[in-house]
């Protein structure tokens, strides 16, 4: 007993760790996350961009040359395509954009091959038209190989246009597109059948007042018509919101989208000001979700006590240990005494029953969930261990306890004392489908991260550790928040 | 000895040749300068006019390849056929003939050298040298089209009696036909009937000056015939010139008379020609290494214009840049294709590396100039300027009429370093694509002259670009909504000033502020009229009664035509809108840049606030009546930076827009 209260609250670190990216993350404008040898880059306006060995810790450091605004970059082939805004657009800068391509065969600096390729211009804004050719966003259509840039402001439209992807010239003839007005900041993307559109609406660059948020509209056909929920073309202004304000940061913007895995999706942004980063400017990674053939952002897990239950059954992840009764002065039904007070009953507590519980390891099950001390686990994000394009790791402990989840050498769960060993730090990704998957990071005996084995309902009142399978309910999970 | 090709190969090639003929449609806009064709080198150009077009068959030089014997000589696998109406639009129809494709031909030879194209009974004769298989030299084939472009199929067997290159055919008056070539020294023949044989034994050219000659074109004009060549002048450094001379009869002798065009000034050692009257005018085919500086072996064509005196001599040609054929206004010139220049100007590739990009001029300090003749102005109506410059400090570029003292047609502030606010920036050396309103257009077909006004200024090219309608004035008594609901009729004053810096400040309560002001008498009740003026403190404001091009009323634009800034400004609008009976429970729909305020009249529907974008619909009045007859929607609409536009209609319970108003 008194071991146990000395080891409590090691939760209490979660207090001070922010959601956002960790590191120094600063940027505006963030490119599509790219990976090149197994580090991810990003690239804003200016001349640099971040770089991440993990996907969560993100710091200074990558090279573009060019200056201007809002880069796009993308992988085609064995080279990397980087489109630009060589202007900055607005008011001192004018409306006379440029927008430039050229290629890298890596995007790290400190590799003999980082060279970028000539710039060659695509296209261009005069300054009289309504438009101002800036923020570029890069599309290879899956479906055609096609490759096409949304490009544009708030002075006029946002427009589209076809490069070759063998040369990232444009293709000779191609007629540019007026797609949307109202937005900035565009991307494309493509999935099940659909085009969407994502442009960032609202007012750029006002720290913490910065109203800007992420809309889509969607189409059948790549050059439009792009309509919104309410089937309002966003050449009228249309757009139905993915991303607003929240979790103390003001301004999404500059949507990306990275596929990770089946079901598992993460929009990159840049949030205008970080509440708790003096307001700076900070890249921002959340689970991208689709309901109903429209793309909304998750949200960062955050640290907390939760109810782990399973999509399969709904039953509840629990220590497989004696289900301890809680004790109630019975009222016979049909002799109840209307005429006395009625009384909060005490829910059972951790105190209560963790004498029962025995010694070192306790194996796990899925249960009723009677909201009790064997079934509230204590999600802790722990960016220093490491961490993933969807977030850092956690570690899941019983809550009130150092008792941890942990995934063992034979692909089997258990709980036992937290010792910052393999198996005990965890990925949570939410799934497209808003349900989440449990991977541990690493497992006992096997190199390397972990991207193939979760947390899985192999019976109802059975988790196990098995291979992640989108299409089936056994790899998901709910988090309900304690 | 020579394998054989399965006969699936030869029938695939065949078909591939077919194929490239029919579909390779590759339209070319070429933009009326020398060279002519840019895309790909063409030398030798022998034009022809078929059908009222001009044809042009050159040879189609191309980079050695390795398997090529004779490295950075002559080569030519092909030809293409060319066609334009008009001397500025070519299209390319592909390749007609292959070396791979001529029966009695070295398949490896790359020896398709200048080509001739006639037409005789509905037949088109396309002659070609090429190197037999076996044997030495060059021998002369013939191909047979239905039509200019082919498909021409080739004869089996070269032209018996004629060895040599650069073959020429003249059809005379009488319907015989003769045909020249270079073997030796020039020679001819006439042809028979069947155009592929000669008729009469070769013969040597008589009364040609000393000298090397090769590529004869001959022509018949006015009762003389005319046998022209490039020669090689032994006083004048070697490389040639384009020659001529006259007789009576086709086949000489000739009496000499001179030059057409001097030797190139760059050294180019070849020069090949033909000579065309197209429309009443002579024109001047000939080439030059435009595209392969470094090497005289890879040609392209041009065009002059050409005169001939009254005793029949031809006049001197110079070769220019600019070349021939009007030049539309409103699609791209490229200047460094110029016709004449004062001072130093100097032209320059683009890409060095890649010629075919073409190329820029330098107009390198005050008082460079530089003329380019003949560009149609017809279809400028409310026209800017556009041009590709590149300068290392800040200078001014004039676009004028005429002459360099001409009149002003625009004025070209090439600002490259920008060293005061937020927005410094340092654009030097790059190229840039700027704009500037147009102050003078000239009628019709115009010269345009570029001065240079301060620091030296490189062009690539220019442009008028007409800006799009944003606004007609109001025509009839009444307009109505468009069929999505939208009023697009509107009586608007020019707008009015106001110190906005940022659309940040635009809450609820400012607003309030600033539209509740009084700016002009009866601001709330006024049914101005079109033109009427009103009083706002120093300024004099007008009402225009205009209707818009588009759904939404591009307030941005109309304060640039008509006011005095387009960033901060308050917009007054005001529409008259007949209702044919009382409509209950609508609503006003409304989207702004800018925030807004609606009255219907005379009450308060709707306030847009903050910092906001025109988005359709995004706005709702409660429930509004429309009186039967005469309703007045008028509103208010403040911006700082941005683009000022609103977007308005009426909407029944359901959600459907009103059309069926009337708009005064």
């Amino acid at each position: 007993m008194k071991r146990l209260f000395a080891i409590l609250f090691t939760a209490q670190l979660s207090q001070l760790t922010s959601m956002a990216q960790v590191g120094q993350p600063y940027i505006h404008d963030p490119s599509t996350i790219a990976e090149c040898n197994g580090r991810y880059y990003t690239f804003g306006t200016g001349v640099g961009g971040l770089i991440s060995e993990d996907g969560w810790t993100w710091h200074g450091g990558a090279e573009r040359p060019g200056g201007g605004a809002a880069p796009d970059v993308l992988k085609i082939g064995d080279r990397y395509l980087i489109v630009y805004g060589a202007t900055g657009g607005g008011l001192g800068g004018g409306h006379n954009g440029r927008i430039l391509t050229m290629w890298n065969r890596t995007l790290d600096p400190k590799s003999p091959d980082f060279h970028f390729t000539r710039p060659i211009e695509v296209c261009s804004s005069d300054g009289m038209e309504d438009q101002d050719a800036i923020d570029p966003g890069l599309l290879l259509d899956p479906t055609t190989d096609r490759l096409w840039v949304s490009y544009g402001t708030y002075f006029g439209t946002i427009r589209l246009i076809e490069l070759d992807p063998a040369t990232g010239e444009r293709i000779k003839g191609n007629k540019e597109r007026d797609i949307a007005i109202d937005c900035e900041a565009t991307d494309l993307l493509y999935r099940d059948g659909w085009y969407y559109l994502l442009g960032t609406h609202g007012t750029c660059c006002d720290g913490v007042n910065s109203t800007y948020n992420i809309v889509v509209g969607r189409s059948r056909s790549v050059e439009g018509p792009y309509l919104d929920n309410v089937g309002r073309d966003m050449f009228h202004g249309g757009g139905r919101m993915v991303v607003a304000a929240g979790d103390r940061k003001t301004g999404p913007g500059h949507f990306g989208r990275t596929v990770i895995d089946e079901g598992v999706e993460v929009m990159s942004c840049h949030f205008e000001a970080d509440l708790d980063r003096s307001g700076r400017s900070v890249l921002g990674l959340l689970p991208l979700l689709w309901r109903n053939g429209w793309p909304v952002a998750g949200e960062a897990v955050k640290a907390g006590t939760y109810e782990i239950q399973s999509e399969r059954r709904g039953y509840s992840l629990e220590l497989a240990v004696d289900f301890i009764r809680m004790e109630q002065e019975r009222e016979r039904f049909w002799d109840m005494d209307l005429t006395k007070p009625l009384k909060a009953l005490p829910e059972q507590r951790l105190e209560d029953v963790v004498a029962t519980w025995p010694e070192g390891n306790i194996p796990l099950r899925c249960g009723d969930y009677m909201f009790r001390p064997h079934q509230h686990w204590t999600l802790t994000p722990v960016p220093e261990a490491g961490g993933t394009l969807c977030g850092p790791l956690f570690t899941i402990q019983i809550a009130g306890t150092r008792r941890a989840l942990t995934a063992t050498a034979s692909l089997e769960l258990t709980t036992c004392d937290f010792q910052g060993r393999e198996g005990q730090y965890w990925r949570i990704e939410q799934l497209t489908d808003g349900t989440y998957r449990i991977l541990p990071h690493t497992i006992p005996g096997q190199s390397g991260r972990n991207t193939r084995y979760c947390l899985y309902s192999v019976g109802d009142s059975t988790p196990t550790l098995a291979e992640y399978d989108f299409h089936s309910d056994n790899s998901k999970w709910n988090l309900r928040r304690q | 000895m020579e394998t054989r090709k399965p006969k699936a190969r030869q029938v695939r090639e065949k078909l591939c040749g077919i194929l490239l003929t029919l579909l390779f449609f590759a339209p070319l806009t070429a933009g009326a300068q020398n060279p002519i064709i840019r895309d790909q080198f063409t030398a030798d150009p022998t034009a022809r006019v078929f059908d009222g077009k001009v044809y042009l068959y050159p040879s189609h030089d191309i980079l050695s390849p390795e398997e090529q014997e004779r490295k950075n000589w002559f080569t030519m696998a092909d030809y293409h056929v060319f066609s334009s109406a008009d001397l500025v639009n070519w299209t390319d129809h592909g390749i007609i003939l292959s070396q791979e494709r001529v029966p009695w031909g070295n398949p490896k030879a790359y020896s398709m050298w200048a080509p001739d194209c006639v037409c005789k009974d509905g037949k088109y004769y396309f002659y070609f040298p090429d190197a037999p298989k076996s044997g030495r030299g060059f021998a002369v084939g013939v191909a047979v089209a239905d039509r200019p472009e082919g498909p021409f199929t080739c004869e089996p067997e070269p032209m018996p009696g004629v060895t040599g290159i650069d073959p020429c055919v003249l059809l005379d008056d009488d319907g015989s036909a003769y045909i020249y070539w270079s073997g030796m020294g020039l020679r001819g023949a006439r042809l028979k009937e069947n155009m592929k044989e000669l008729a009469t034994e070769s013969q040597a050219m008589e009364g040609l000056p000393e000298g090397f000659k090769e590529g004869p074109f001959a022509f018949k004009r006015d009762g003389w015939y005319y046998l022209t060549f490039p020669w090689v002048r032994k006083q004048q450094g070697g490389t040639e010139t384009l020659a001529y001379a006259m007789s009576r009869s086709p086949l000489g002798p000739w009496d000499f008379k001179g030059i057409i065009m001097a030797e190139h000034a760059n050294r180019c050692w070849t020069n090949h020609h033909s000579l065309v009257q197209y429309q009443g005018q002579w024109y001047l085919f000939y080439h030059h290494n435009d595209f392969s500086p470094r090497d005289d072996k890879r040609r392209s064509a041009r065009i002059e214009r050409l005169a001939f005196n009254p005793d029949g001599t031809i006049q001197e040609v110079r070769p220019t840049l600019r070349g021939v054929g009007i030049s539309k206004a409103t699609e791209r010139i490229d200047v460094d294709r110029y016709s004449e220049a004062g001072d130093v100007v100097t032209v320059s590739y683009v890409d060095s590396l890649n010629p075919f990009q073409g190329w820029s001029v330098m107009l390198p300090r005050k008082g460079s100039w530089l003329r380019y003749a003949d560009v149609d102005f017809s279809t400028v109506k409310d026209g800017y300027l556009v041009v590709c410059v590149r300068a290392h400090a800040n200078t001014e570029l004039l676009v004028r009429e005429r002459s360099p003292k001409g009149k002003v047609m625009a004025r070209m502030p090439v600002t490259v370093v920008n060293e005061r606010g937020p927005f410094r920036r340092d654009m030097s050396g790059q190229w840039l694509t700027l704009t500037a309103p147009l102050v003078f257009v000239p009628q019709g077909t115009a010269d345009l002259v570029l001065t240079c006004e301060g620091e030296g200024v490189e062009v690539d090219w220019l442009q008028f670009k007409n800006r799009p309608e944003y606004f007609v004035p109001a025509s009839g008594a009444e307009a109505r909504p468009d069929e999505r609901g939208f009023i697009r009729r509107w009586m608007l004053l020019e707008p009015i000033r106001q110190d906005v810096r940022s659309n940040v400040v635009f809450t609820n309560t400012w607003l309030r502020e600033a539209f509740g002001k009084t700016y002009f008498k009866d601001q709330m009740t006024i049914r101005p009229k079109d033109g009427q003026r009103v009083k706002v403190g120093q300024q004099t404001l007008r009402w225009h009664s205009l209707d818009s091009r588009n759904y939404n009323v591009k307030l941005f634009r109309f304060a640039e035509r008509w006011g005095e800034q387009t960033y901060g400004s308050l917009f007054w609008g005001v529409a008259l809108v007949d209702s044919p009976e009382e409509l209950t429970d609508v609503r006003l729909a409304a989207g702004s840049n800018g925030a807004s305020m609606w009255w219907l009249n005379g009450e308060e529907v709707l306030l847009l606030e903050g910092d906001r974008r025109m988005v359709e619909d995004d706005g709702m009045s409660g429930r509004l009546t429309l009186r039967q007859g005469q309703n007045v929607l008028r509103f208010a609409l403040i911006n700082g930076p941005g683009l000022s536009d609103c977007c308005v209609r009426f909407l029944d319970e359901k959600g459907n827009p009103i059309t069926n108003l009337t708009i005064r």
